[in-house]
C-alpha cells in the first residue's frame, strides 16, 4: 500500500507511488519480453534417471551432445538423484526445514555438474556456479563452447514451503525450466531414463501409454499419480512467457537427444 | 541478557508425531528409516512420498530470533525522519531482542522495473535489478548500524549469521530471496512475485523464529489503500485464510506471503507495525498486539 507519501522521496517512473501488490498495478505491467539468448537449447540430464547409473547412461548421451556442438549452442543442467534422497531422509529424520533440505541437495547437483563440465571440459565446455550464470553466461557462451549448471536453482534456505509435506518443491527440472524461460531458449529438454510422458509409470506398469503431446493445462487436469518431471515445472509452466514447451525424450536410446535437438517429435512434449 | 527467563521458549522443539515414529525404523538398527527406503525407492514427485515427509519433525533452528523487515518505500525512502528513529528504537531493543533486520526496496525498484519492462526485460532480470535495491538499503542501515557493531551478510553468508546473532544480537541482510534469474513468472505481469516481504517471512520460517515483524508506514492492515480510500476500514487482527478469501485488490503484504503463511509449519502468525510511531517495534519485539496480525487458522500442521 503507499499512494501519496509526503515524507517518501520518489524517482519520477510509471510505477512511482505504486502498491506493487495491487492487482490493476500489476496488471498494467503485462507487454512483450525479449529473449536474451534465442539461439541456447536447455538440455537437463536427470540426477537419478542418468547421472546416478554411470558410465552406461552418460557417456553416450555426452558424445552425443559432442556431436551436436557445431550445430547447437547447448547449455546443460544436472540434477541432484540418489545423494539427495538419502540427505533428505537424514534431514527429515533430523527435523530439519524444506529450505535446509533445498541447501544440502543443492550441493548433489552441483557435484553432478562438475563431473559432466569435467567430462566435457575438452570439448570447450565450461561450469558456472549460479553467480556466474547470471554474470558470465553470454560471454561464456561467446568463448566457450557450452556451459554446464547446477539444475537446482539457488533458492536454498529461501526454498518456498511446499503444499503437502516437506520435500524442496523447486528440483533441477525446476531450475532448468527457469533458466529457459528467463534467457528465453530455443529449445527445453529433459533427458530422463523413459521414453517421455506416460499414463502411468511405465517401469512398473506395462499397459502405461506414451503421452506424445499435451498442453499443461490438460496435464494438471489428469493428475497422473507420477510424472516423469518435478509438478513445479508444470505451475511455472501455466505463467511461460517465453520457454512454452518442453521436451521429455529417454537419453538411454541414441539418437533421441539429436533428434529433439533438430525439432523431430521424439519422446513427449508438454506445452502451454 | 534476558533470555535465561524464557527457557520453554528456547527450548529446541523436537517434536514429531506417534505415526512418524512408527515408521522409523530404529530398533533394528537399520541404516535408513522406512521414510528414507520411500525416498531412495520411490518417485519424490509421488503424493504419497510427498505425504509420508508431512509427519516428520520439526527442529526450530534459531527459535529465539525475530526477523524485522524494513519497509523500502514506506521506511527507507522517506530518509532521516524515518530511518533515524526507527535506528534509535532498534538500537534500544538490542539489549532484549535479537534481530534479523531485512531491508525493502521501494522507490527506485519502481524506477528500474517500469524501465526494465519497457526494455522487455523478463521477470528474473527484473529481480536481479530489483535486488540491487534492496541491498543499497541494506548498506545505508548497516552504515548506520555499524558503529553497534552489526554487520551486513549476504545469502551465502548466512553460515556466520548464529555467530553474530549471539555476539551482537543483529544482522542486517537485503530482503529479496536469493532467486536471481531463477524468479519464476507472476501470473499476470511481469513484476517479481516474490520480493523483500516474501524473502524476509521465508527466513523467519526456515530458522524457525519467534516473530515476523514487518515495519511499515501504515497502523496495518486496511480494506482498501488508507493512502487512497479514507473509508477505508482498519483490521486488526485476521487469518490468513479469511484474507485470502477476501481476494482484496491490494494488500498490505506480498500475496505470496499469505500462501506461504498458509503452509508454513513454524510462522504462526506475522505482525505489521507502524515504523513512523515511536514504540510500536518495541511493542510488537514485547509480544503485545500492535498493529495487525494476520494468523494461521486451523493449525493442523
Amino acid at each position: 500500500m503507499s499512494a501519496d507519501q509526503p515524507g517518501a522521496q520518489h524517482v519520477q517512473s510509471s510505477l512511482m507511488r505504486e502498491s506493487l501488490v495491487d492487482k490493476n498495478v500489476i496488471a498494467r505491467t503485462e507487454s512483450q519480453v525479449t529473449a536474451i539468448l534465442p539461439d541456447v537449447s536447455v538440455i537437463q540430464i536427470g540426477g537419478r534417471s542418468i547421472m546416478d547409473c554411470g558410465r552406461s547412461a552418460l557417456m553416450p548421451l555426452l558424445d552425443e551432445i559432442v556431436a551436436n556442438q557445431s550445430q547447437h549452442r547447448m547449455i546443460i543442467g544436472v540434477g541432484a538423484g540418489v545423494r539427495s534422497r538419502h540427505i533428505f531422509s537424514v534431514g527429515l529424520d533430523l527435523g530439519l526445514p524444506t529450505g535446509a533440505l533445498a541447501a544440502l541437495s543443492a550441493k548433489d547437483a552441483a557435484q553432478n555438474a562438475y563431473m559432466v563440465s569435467c567430462l566435457l571440459a575438452k570439448h570447450g565446455f565450461v561450469y558456472l556456479e549460479a553467480p556466474f550464470v547470471v554474470q558470465l553466461l553470454p560471454a561464456m557462451l561467446a568463448a566457450a563452447r557450452g556451459a554446464v549448471f547446477n539444475g537446482i536453482p539457488p533458492y536454498s534456505l529461501w526454498e518456498h514451503p511446499p503444499a503437502v509435506g516437506k520435500l524442496p518443491p523447486h528440483g533441477s527440472d525446476a531450475g532448468s525450466y527457469l533458466v529457459a524461460e528467463v534467457f528465453g531458449a530455443r529449445r527445453v529438454i529433459f533427458v530422463k531414463d523413459v521414453g517421455g510422458l506416460y499414463t502411468a509409470d511405465p517401469k512398473t506398469n506395462p499397459q502405461a501409454e506414451l503421452i506424445r503431446e499435451i498442453t499443461v493445462e490438460e496435464l494438471i487436469h489428469r493428475r497422473l499419480q507420477t510424472l516423469p518431471i518435478e509438478p513445479s515445472v508444470l505451475e511455472l509452466m501455466r505463467h511461460a512467457k517465453l520457454a512454452r514447451s518442453i521436451r521429455l525424450v529417454n537419453g538411454l536410446v541414441p539418437g533421441n537427444l539429436t533428434r529433439a535437438l533438430a525439432g523431430e517429435a521424439v519422446g513427449s512434449v508438454i506445452r502451454t | 541478557m534476558t533470555f535465561s527467563n524464557r527457557g520453554s521458549e528456547f527450548r529446541t522443539e523436537l517434536t514429531a508425531t506417534a505415526d512418524y515414529y512408527s515408521m522409523t525404523d530404529i530398533s533394528k538398527n537399520a541404516l535408513l528409516t522406512s521414510l528414507g527406503k520411500q525416498l531412495i525407492d520411490g518417485s519424490l514427485n509421488d503424493p504419497a512420498v510427498m505425504q509420508a515427509t508431512e509427519a516428520t519433525p520439526d527442529y526450530k533452528i534459531l527459535p529465539w530470533v525475530n526477523v524485522v523487515k524494513i519497509g523500502g518505500q514506506s521506511i527507507m525512502d522517506r530518509g532521516r525522519q524515518a530511518v533515524l528513529p526507527l535506528v534509535e528504537e532498534i538500537v534500544t531493543n538490542l539489549k532484549q531482542h535479537k534481530m534479523i533486520l531485512g531491508t525493502g526496496a521501494g522507490t527506485r525498484a519502481r524506477h528500474i522495473y517500469s524501465l526494465a519492462i519497457d526494455l522487455g526485460l523478463p521477470t528474473g532480470v527484473l529481480t536481479v535489478l530489483g535486488t540491487a535495491v534492496a541491498w543499497q538499503n541494506a548498506q545505508m542501515l548497516h552504515y548506520l548500524l555499524a558503529q553497534h557493531g552489526i554487520p551486513f551478510i549476504e545469502p551465502e553468508g548466512f553460515g556466520t549469521l548464529p555467530h553474530y546473532l549471539m555476539e551482537r544480537n543483529a544482522v542486517i541482510c537485503q530482503g529479496m530471496p536469493p532467486y536471481k534469474l531463477w524468479e519464476p513468472n507472476p501470473e499476470k505481469g511481469r513484476i517479481p512475485p516474490q520480493r523483500t516481504d516474501t524473502g524476509c517471512f521465508l527466513i523467519a520460517e526456515v530458522f524457525g523464529a519467534r516473530k515476523m515483524i514487518y515495519v511499515k508506514d501504515e497502523d496495518g492492515l486496511y480494506t482498501a489503500d488508507p493512502k487512497k480510500n479514507p473509508a477505508c476500514e482498519y483490521i486488526p487482527r485476521i487469518s490468513v485464510e479469511e484474507l485470502l478469501a477476501r481476494d482484496l485488490d491490494d494488500l498490505i503484504v506480498e500475496r505470496a506471503v499469505l500462501e506461504f503463511l498458509v503452509r508454513a509449519r513454524h510462522v504462526k502468525e506475522i505482525q505489521f507495525i507502524n515504523g513512523l510511531k515511536r514504540g510500536q517495534l518495541t511493542a510488537a519485539l514485547n509480544g503485545e498486539a500492535v498493529g495487525t496480525i494476520i494468523y494461521r487458522n486451523g493449525d493442523s500442521k
